[in-house]
């Protein structure tokens, strides 16, 4: 890797102050280290930013009321999200969500910032001597290349999905993103953390290298929700596809329902019209395939990628009807 | 004839590892951990190119640059490349990051040049040619009977093609070595299956006597048969350290092994195969393209490193014609990969019988039982099916309800296993204690172990009485770690040394069986001077011919095309089993192996760059604990054929026996390896629009 300073902030206004024009934070590490072995990132300074929540008082996860709410340090770990009771008995869709994440030495390291702020996995983008759309280049090679991983719905130029399982939950659960902001705390949906990628083929995120994420902010409003994914290996692979759903259930119906897909899109990709199908009623075989098919209906198949509409039309069906029990 | 004692007393009892504790802890120092004193890191600079000439290599800025203590070209300057990964230049530094820098510093000009990187593309007529020859060769072709004729007139005939995909080499102690050299004398720490074949490599590529180099193995982490020489990088380690005047240690990154180590070539095999009313196959007609890169049996390959598959494989075809076609591409050569021309021959071939089988309307185990000509492979299917109970769990294909499908397989293999050459030598020293010296070294396997259960047998002693060196060049010869044929050639060797040394212990102290209980006071009896005999393999105590057949129980989610393996039951037969639990131990891997080349293990070439793209383990997916089924290994114990050898066997079954449960599963069936979700989605008619997968 090239050259570097590293530096700890011991608060998010000295991580923000110290990250200067090429910086970058350092959780977890997991991305941003091979991506600098790879010479794929050479940040100037690292700003280690493990410590930033060290004199907050308050535990890392945290339920409250007015807004009902749950709210989750930008660095807490993968592992924490994916073990703490509470959240997987008011927020299960989350802790299914991270308990898919990697490995358990993953997991362990990995922290939320790192999870939905990481880069793409495509592999021309990840090949050290391919210098792709998103690095720069003129060229997506995935678009007639080797695309069995690529995007079905991509509305822009780099057809890379995105891989982070928790943005798919999260999305689903009308989570927003506290960020620092231009020495401001903004509050960004999801959505909002995203949508920039699918303007500039070269962004991973809308988050400029200064803005710092310090939270997540669930609402606990929706009282059901999952999460599923298809991997080839069992364990320890990236999705295929994953799929998160969210709502409330009464009476044997449905309301307020997310449902959202990942790794089939840019971002994460989430189809109103489905939503609204959904709400008031039962969820059935019958209604979650006629929402997998509103949903799907925009695809666009690549030459090796079409068997994710398929498996996508499974599993919005399968995360839909978990939110029955 | 001499033979294995009967009854035995250690030999064919579980045993564990002798230096099992030592690996767990950390103690066992592997060729990776070698850091003699002032050592270097030393790395290679590749060709970025599929295909290029190379017109100048500019090493100037790399060699004023910090650290930097070596720059080498590892061939000329101006030269023509092949594959993305072919070596180019090289440098030796005193930090890792200093030699990524001064890699990055080294200037390269070339004129890249056309090139073709996949099997059909190369096969095409007007594809760019790889040498100046065309890019397929001529046909290799063995025949028998009357082929046409029999398939004009047989009552039952199954078609298809049948592919099998590039399975790369990921041992998970990557390749390389510590190499040292200082004038004319060679120290060398390899990750090798041999160590006097790298002696061999080095003293030619150094031209200095092989008397001079000295080869040390004690711990490495696996070969597969991709590490026999000094590899181009063992070379370029010594040109490195004899520039730099330190020892260099150059061990590859996974990226590079990745390129230019060694892999198992792809397949492409075209089958015809016919059977009369009876069941008995009258015919088969097999055409094979497969691809060994731009070569096989490049610098690091032992040897059957061509594309050309086993075939026709296990069965007798009364007619048959095989030919077999080799396609160059712009791609890292081939090498030998575990069973060589094995595991995807009996893909190809059991897929078929399955095919057959079905069309028949028999059992396929039954269909097997009538056509295998071995005897032995008859009595491990009517072992194997018994215990996995194929009787309560074979159906028809595709008679599984539901969304979630299992299905059942099976299918054989063969190999020829065996060995011979070792040499060996016994210590026996005044205070009792014993050390054999033997030049193998252990993969892994238990080759050590296997050592001190000979001897132990022969002295009457525990194993762990028993001290073993190997590895070491300076140790009596024995030959690579290849082929299935260390223990074979290994254990009669140790049993002959530790015979001459009782003779001789007996000559000495008049003691008449020094063995086991008498084994203190005898050797008191030496006086001061310890007692060294040679000896050498023998005939009499090992055999070859080895055989074993898989069976599978998969479950196939049919909506989402996942396959989980749920039960392997795999019997295996290997002449006298001289340590069941290393035995089981090497089965168990094989059939993760072969999972792997099942289920998920392909390479991935980019048409458009020529560059490799699943360049790391995320995307060169290989199984994991999540994705090992219940695997019960049954031992078929022959110990009238003496010890055989089972690395090999145990991976040639498990590929065919899963995709045949797959296609019982689904009734349909998946014809390329790996069985990825997106090609079982596709089969079952899910997938629109599709173009390939």
């Amino acid at each position: 890797m090239n050259p570097f300073q590293y530096v700890t902030a011991h608060t998010p206004d000295e991580a923000v102050s110290l990250i200067g024009k090429n910086g970058r934070y350092l959780g977890g590490g997991i991305d941003l280290l091979d991506e600098m072995k790879e010479y794929i990132v050479s940040p100037d300074v690292l700003v280690n930013v493990k410590h930033v929540f060290d004199t907050k008082n308050a535990q890392p996860i945290v339920f409250t009321k007015d807004p009902n709410g749950c709210s989750i340090d930008a660095t807490v770990t993968i592992a924490d999200i994916a073990a703490h009771e509470e959240l997987k008995k008011v927020l299960p869709g989350i802790a299914e969500a991270a308990s898919e994440v990697g490995s358990p030495q993953i997991r362990n390291v990995a922290s939320l910032a790192g999870n939905l702020l990481q880069h793409s996995r495509c592999w021309y983008y990840r090949q050290p001597d391919i210098v792709c759309l998103k690095r720069g280049s003129q060229t997506c090679y995935a678009q007639d290349g080797e695309n069995k991983y690529s995007s079905l719905f991509s509305g822009c130029a780099c057809i890379s999905p995105i891989v982070s399982n928790l943005s798919v939950i999260l999305t689903a659960l009308e989570a927003t993103a506290e960020v620092k902001q231009a020495g401001k705390t903004r509050s960004l949906s999801i959505g909002e953390l995203y949508h920039e990628v699918l303007k500039n083929p070269a962004a991973h995120n809308s988050l400029e290298p200064q803005d710092f994420l310090l939270s997540v902010n669930v609402p606990t409003k929706r009282t059901r929700s999952a999460y599923r994914q298809v991997s080839e290996k069992s364990e320890f692979d990236w999705a295929l596809v994953s799929c998160a759903a969210a709502g409330n259930v009464a009476a044997g119906k449905i309301t307020d329902a997310r449902v959202v897909l990942g790794a089939v899109a840019p971002v994460p990709y989430m189809v109103a019209e489905a939503n609204q199908f959904l709400e008031g009623k039962p969820l059935t075989e019958v209604t979650a395939s006629k929402a997998a098919d509103i949903i799907l209906k925009d695809a666009k198949p690549l030459a090796q990628n079409g068997y994710k509409v398929p498996l996508a039309h499974t599993l919005i069906r399968r995360t839909l009807l978990a939110l029955n029990t | 004839m001499a033979a294995w004692p009967n009854p035995r007393q250690v030999l064919g009892k579980p045993a564990t590892r002798l230096d099992g504790v030592a690996k767990v802890t950390g103690a066992a120092k592997y060729s990776y951990d070698v850091q003699p004193d002032g050592w270097l890191y030393g790395m290679i600079l590749r060709s970025k190119w599929p295909a290029a000439k190379v017109t100048k290599i500019d090493l100037s800025k790399a060699q004023a640059m910090p650290g930097v203590k070596a720059v080498i070209l590892t061939e000329g300057e101006k030269r023509t490349v092949r594959f993305y990964g072919q070596e180019l230049a090289a440098v030796a530094a005193t930090t890792k990051q200093q030699c990524l820098d001064a890699l990055r510093a080294i200037e390269v000009t070339a004129e890249p040049s056309p090139f073709v990187v996949k099997e059909d593309d190369a096969m095409k007529d007007d594809s760019p040619h790889v040498f100046d020859t065309p890019n397929v060769s001529q046909p290799s072709l063995k025949e028998e009977g009357q082929v046409d004729q029999a398939l004009a007139s047989a009552p039952a005939i199954v078609e298809a093609e049948l592919r099998t995909s590039v399975q790369l080499h990921h041992p998970l102690e990557t390749h390389g070595s510590t190499v040292s050299v200082q004038n004319d004398q060679i120290t060398a720490w390899a990750s090798t299956q041999g160590v006097f074949s790298v002696r061999e490599g080095l003293a030619n590529h150094m031209k200095v006597p092989q008397a001079n180099v000295h080869v040390i193995c004690d711990y490495m982490g696996g070969g597969f048969g991709s590490k026999f020489g000094p590899g181009a990088h063992g070379g370029i380690a010594a040109k490195l350290s004899q520039a730099a005047g330190a020892p260099v240690k150059l061990m590859l990154s996974r990226l590079e092994q990745g390129l230019a180590v060694g892999n198992r070539p792809s397949s492409i095999q075209k089958i015809k195969f016919a059977a009369g009313s009876d069941g008995k196959l009258l015919a088969a007609d097999v055409t094979n393209h497969g691809s060994p890169g731009i070569s096989g049996g490049g610098q690091t390959a032992g040897g059957g490193g061509g594309s050309g598959i086993a075939t026709p494989y296990l069965y007798k075809f009364p007619n048959f014609r095989a030919q077999q076609f080799n396609v160059v591409m712009n791609t890292g050569p081939s090498s030998a990969f575990r069973a060589p021309g094995h595991p995807p021959a009996s893909f190809g071939t059991e897929s078929m019988m399955d095919e057959l089988a079905v069309k028949l309307g028999m059992d396929p185990v039954e269909f097997r039982l009538l056509n295998d000509p071995s005897d032995v492979r008859k009595r491990e299917y009517n072992v194997g099916r018994d215990k996995f109970g194929w009787a309560k769990k074979y159906k028809k294909p595709g008679s599984s309800t539901g969304t979630i499908k299992t299905g059942v397989g099976c299918a054989g293999g063969t190999w020829g296993g065996g060995g011979k050459g070792s040499e060996a030598e016994a210590q026996i020293n005044p205070d009792g204690t014993v050390e054999l010296r033997c030049g193998t070294q252990d993969l892994g396997t238990g080759s050590r172990t296997v050592v001190a259960l000979v001897a132990a047998e022969a002295f009457g002693l525990r194993p762990d009485q028993i001290k073993v060196k190997i590895g070491d060049t300076t140790l009596p010869f024995s030959g690579g770690s290849g082929g299935s044929s260390t223990s074979a050639s290994v254990s009669p060797a140790i049993w002959d040394a530790c015979q001459n040394a009782l003779a001789a212990l007996q000559q000495q102290t008049g003691v008449a069986d020094a063995r086991g209980a008498n084994w203190p006071d005898t050797c008191k009896k030496l006086g001061i001077n310890p007692l060294t005999v040679r000896g050498k393999w023998q005939e009499g105590f090992s055999g070859s011919g080895a055989g074993g057949v898989n069976f599978a129980e998969v479950e196939v989610d049919t909506e989402t095309g996942h396959v989980r393996v749920k039960k392997i039951v795999a019997v295996h037969d290997c002449g006298l089993i001289v340590n069941p639990l290393t035995t089981t131990s090497q089965i168990n891997g094989g059939v993760l192996c072969g999972i792997g080349y099942a289920l998920y293990e392909e390479r991935i070439m980019d048409r458009q760059t020529g560059l490799l793209l699943n360049t790391s383990f995320d995307s060169y997916k290989i199984p994991n604990i999540a994705d090992t089924p219940d695997i019960e290994v049954v031992l078929i114990d022959m110990p009238e054929r003496g010890v055989i050898g089972i690395g090999e066997p145990a991976v040639i079954p498990p590929a065919g026996a899963i995709a045949n449960a797959v296609a019982n599963a689904l009734g349909v069936r998946i014809h390329s390896l790996p069985i990825t979700p997106a090609k079982v989605l596709a089969a079952l008619g899910k997938v629109p629009n599709m173009t390939s997968v």
